[in-house]
Formats: structure tokens, sequence, C-alpha cells
């Protein structure tokens, strides 16, 4: 689930035009807020706890997508620049704060400290299948996008910059204002999306808490044109694609580096769209 | 002395990678094609390289091997991008991707495991041993490292002296006005595409043979997209590459040195953040990138794909 909301968010931040390629970064700080948020606070009621929690990992996302968007709307930093470099100190960041800093002294990995069991996620359906109420909350978030993008002010005005910069600063549109609410927007959302993988699957924070899945979102959401409700059907298979390797290796010993190939080769096909709608028009031409 | 000498070698062979890859993708960005698949070229090279190795027991086979590699890799980007029109940053994303993929799957059927035996690698050059008073300091470098060197005079030389050059440079900014002139922009921009794939090659196989003599998973570890920065924060010449591959040499040597010593009593996690850190400090403090090609990231379709 976590790949639905990096998509979610890329796609947020591809409507304002403007690419977030430092999900999988934002990603990160989410999950280390969130568990902050699970760890320190104690003896609070259930519901109110998962909600701080979530809170917590998406204002530590936006957070960390602050100083890189400042720095583009004010001194003209390349985007992608800048999110790959924050990305990589993301990275020694948690592998820092998992080592060093939050240390969990009684643990067979090394992982931080767990989170209290009151911000962890009830199960909609319980083990072996592990479906927390996660997806309830991929599910709203998609409508909510929808509704934002097609029927409010904003959502619309956000559109118009990202479809036609020249056309939306004519129409009066504040476009650095807009491109900077979506990035921060999306922020927050990859930020919910690595709070939502510790408290609903790990319960606490390893080094290798994201394989990526910051870098799984883009394909999904130019794969489903930007829209949020088909980005849903496109994570689950790429999720399923995932933990099927992993299943596979497991029961077949078919090497689970197949993944990569087969996800790399999907990625390239899916670059290359103009191609293939060539392909489709030549047989109809033939005939 | 013997420590600053020690410190400065480590710091050339740290930053030579990035300064290859960094030259190979200015002539990608030059001509117009954004290359974020720089990562996924170098690991094909270094994987290639290495099987070259341990297939001819020959490091210099092993590095036409590796530039081949990267070549292949190149020449998949080039038919996405430049062919089919498709997106830059996803096409070299997914490469990236893909070629880890191959290359560790590869790894496994080959050798049987994520780590390749040693192989024959080129990690000193004997050539300088007799050079007087520097020889025993110029004979410790991989002669990739000087192979490097007059890389970056000869792109130079290229980029801004010749018709090519400019035809690359004009590419970048007005790819129509570059066909108005009777040039093939398809053509233009597979070349330019190309040389990135050889010499992201050349990279990885210096990695794989000039820096270790083996291949495993994970290797490459971020080089190529610090040469993909390496190149916006360069301004695009080759110069500037070397300046900003030299600048994050340095501090990453700083940081392996510091890291071993353990004199500031920091965590190694810490101080790996370092080089990145020094990169967004610089990145902040230069004024606005003028050496932007235009037509960066631009898609330039043919027009039987046009409907």
């Amino acid at each position: 689930m976590p790949i639905a909301f990096c998509s979610f968010a890329v796609i947020v931040s591809m409507k304002g035009n403007a690419f977030n390629i430092g999900a999988e970064g934002q990603l990160i700080c989410g999950a280390i807020g969130a568990t902050l948020a699970g760890a320190l606070f104690r003896g609070l009621p259930a519901p109110l706890h998962i909600f701080l929690c979530i809170v917590a990992s998406a204002l530590f996302g936006m957070l960390f997508g602050l100083f890189p968007t400042m720095m583009h709307r004010f001194r003209g930093v390349d985007l992608l620049v800048i999110f790959l470099l924050m990305n990589n100190v993301a990275e020694y960041f948690l592998q820092y704060f998992v080592l060093d800093l939050f240390k969990s002294q009684n643990a067979l990995v090394p992982s931080s400290r767990a989170i209290e069991k009151t911000a962890e996620l009830p199960y909609l359906i319980g083990p072996p299948y592990r479906m927390t109420i996660a997806i309830i909350l991929v599910l709203i978030c998609a409508v909510v996008l929808t509704w934002f993008f097609n029927r409010t002010v904003a959502g619309y005005e956000m559109r118009a910059v990202g479809q036609n910069r020249q056309a939306a600063r004519y129409a009066g549109i504040p476009i650095g204002r807009y491109t900077t609410m979506a990035l921060l927007l999306s922020a927050m959302l990859a930020g919910i999306a690595g709070g939502l993988e510790v408290l609903g699957n790990y319960h606490c924070l390893y080094t290798e808490i994201s394989p990526g899945f910051g870098y799984d979102g883009i394909p999904i959401a130019l794969l489903c044109n930007a829209n949020p409700l088909l980005a849903v059907i496109g994570s689950v298979a790429f999720g399923a694609l995932r933990n099927g390797s992993l299943a596979m290796q497991a029961k077949v010993g078919i090497s689970s580096e197949i993944v990569n190939v087969i996800q790399g080769s999907l990625i390239l096909v899916i670059a290359s769209n103009y191609f293939i709608r060539y392909l489709l028009n030549w047989r109809r031409r033939a005939k | 002395m013997d420590d600053i000498l020690s410190l400065l070698l480590s710091v050339i062979r740290l930053c030579t990678p990035i300064f290859i890859a960094g030259l190979g993708n200015m002539f990608c960005e030059r001509v117009g094609v954004l290359n974020l698949g720089a990562e996924g070229m170098m690991i094909s090279g270094a994987f290639m390289a290495v099987l070259g190795s341990f297939l001819t027991g020959s490091a210099w086979c092993g590095v036409l091997f590796g530039l081949a590699g990267g070549m292949i890799a190149g020449a998949i980007h080039a038919l996405i991008c430049v062919e089919f029109g498709g997106l830059h940053a996803i096409s070299g994303l997914g490469l990236t991707i893909f070629c880890r993929g191959v290359a560790k799957f590869m790894c496994v059927a080959v050798f049987g495991s994520t780590y390749s035996p040693n192989v024959q690698a080129i990690q000193t050059t004997e050539l300088f041993a007799g050079v007087p008073v520097l020889g025993q300091w110029l004979k410790q470098l991989s002669p990739l490292v000087y192979l490097a060197i007059i890389l970056g005079f000869l792109a130079h030389y290229v980029i801004f002296h010749t018709t090519f050059g400019l035809r690359v440079r004009a590419l970048g900014d007005n790819p129509r006005a570059v066909e108005t002139a009777g040039i093939d922009v398809w053509k233009m921009r597979f070349i330019g595409v190309f040389i990135c794939g050889l010499l992201c090659g050349l990279a990885g196989a210096y990695m794989g043979l000039g820096q270790l003599d083996r291949y495993f998973d994970g290797m490459i570890s971020g080089k190529g997209m610090i040469a993909v920065i390496a190149v916006k924060m360069g301004n695009w010449t080759p110069i500037g590459i070397a300046g900003t591959a030299l600048l994050l040499g340095i501090f990453d040597a700083i940081q392996l040195k510091l890291q071993i010593s353990n004199t500031l009593n920091l965590s190694p996690e810490m101080l790996a953040m370092v080089p990145y850190l020094a990169g967004i400090a610089v990145l902040c403090m230069k004024k606005k990138q003028d050496g932007r090609p235009m037509a960066l990231d631009t898609i330039y379709l043919r027009n039987r794909y046009k409907f």
C-alpha cells in the first residue's frame, strides 16, 4: 500500500507542474516521524494515537520536502538534483537513526524501538493476510484527491498550472505558490506512505524500510495518466509483483531478481508509448 | 606529507568514475536527452567488464567488454527516448532497475553467487614507475585515470572547437532550428546517447577493474546519480564537471578517512552524509543555472508517430 501513496504523491506533484522524485526520502522521514510519535507518546487511546502518528508522519515528510521546495522557488535550484541528493541524505540519516540514535536493546535484527501497541493499525482481515485498515485510507485518499482536482477551485487552478504555465499566468493564477503547494502536499502524502508502513506492517523501523517504493510511484503515476483512482489498481499490481517474487523464491526457487527485470522492462515499455500507439495504428491502417 | 599524498590519491580514485560518467552525461544532456539511467549504464559496464576479464583473462579485454555493456544500455535508452519518443526520466529510471536486475541475475547464473570471484584487474600503472620523485605515487593509479584526464581535454575540444560540437550544442537548445538547417536530429541524438553509454560503461569498468577486482550487487551505489548531479552543478562544461567531481571526491575521501581513524567520534552514517550535504550547500550558494540546454528533457518526435 505504500506504493499507492507514493503514486498519489507523484500524481499531485505532476498536476502542479513539478516532478517529485524525492518521494523516497520523504517516505523515510515520514516513517521516522511515525516511529517517534508511536514510541514516545504513551497511554493514549488507540484511535487518537494512530491519528497522531499519521499526522506526525505527514508533518515530517512535509518538513523534509520544505527545504528543497523553497530552494527551488527562491534560488532556482534544479528540483531533480536537490531531491536526489536529499534522498541520499535521508537514507543515511535513517541508518544513523536506526543503528545509533533510537536503537532497540533487545532485537535480533538491527531495528529501532518498537511503537506502542495503541499505535498499531488494527487488522481488517487478520494474519496470515495481515490486511490493515491502511487499504481504507488509500481508497479514501484516492476519492478525496479526485474530488479535490475536479471539484474545487484550488484543484482546478493547480491543474491549470500543470497543463499550461503561460495560460495560467495570464489568467492571474499565482504559479509559484501552486507549484510549492503541490510539492508540499506531495511530500506530505509520501510521508504518510512511510508512516503507514511502520504503523501497519513492521511496528518498528528497519534500515531497509523502503525497497524503492518512492521510485515505484513514478511509473504508476504515468501508467494511469495521473488518475488517483486508477493508481490504486496500478499499485496493487506492482505490490503483487514485489510480494509474489518473494513467495516464488521460497516455493519454486525462482530468483527474486527476476522481478527487477520484469519491472524494469515494464517501465521501459511504458516509456515508449508513442511507438506502441504507432504499432496499433499501423495494424489498423493495414486492414 | 605521506598522509596528504595518500589522501590526494584517494580523492582522485573516488572522483574518476563520477568524472567519466559525468562527461558522458554531458554529451547526453547537451543533445537534449535527460539521462537518469547513468546508474544502469554503469552497472552494465561494471558487470560486463568483470565478466570479460573473467572469460578472457585479460583486463584490457574486460574494459572493451565494459564499453560494449555500457553501449548496449545506452542503445536501449536511445531507442526509447530518441526513436520512440518516450519520457526520458521514466526510461532512465526503468533502465536502472532493469540493468540492476539483469546484472544480479547474470551474476548468480555465471558465478553462482552475488559476488564474482577476483579477476585480472588494472589497478596500477607500471609505466610511470620510472618517473623521478613522483613515480611511486603515479604508479598507484589505474591507467584508466590517465585515460579519463585525456578524455576530459578531448571532450572540451570536441564540444567547443569542432563542427560536431557546435551541432551538439545547438541541438540541446533548439532541435527545430537544427532540423531546419538540414541536420538529422535523431541521428545526432543517437550519437550523443551512444557516447554517453560508452563513457558510462568505461566508468563502470573503472569501478570494477580499476578500483576493485570484482563485481558485486550494489557496487555502484548511487555513483551514477551523483554523475547526473555533477553535470548540472558543473554547468554542462567538462571543466565544471571536473571541478564538481573533485569537490565531491574530496569530501568523500575525508569522510572515508574519518570513518577509519574515528578521531571525531561521530557515527559512520553521519559522516557518510557529508558529501551530499556539501553538494546541497554548493548548489544553494550558486547563482541561477544559465548553462542549461533549453531543450533538455523534451521529446522530438518523428513525423510518423504523430497523429
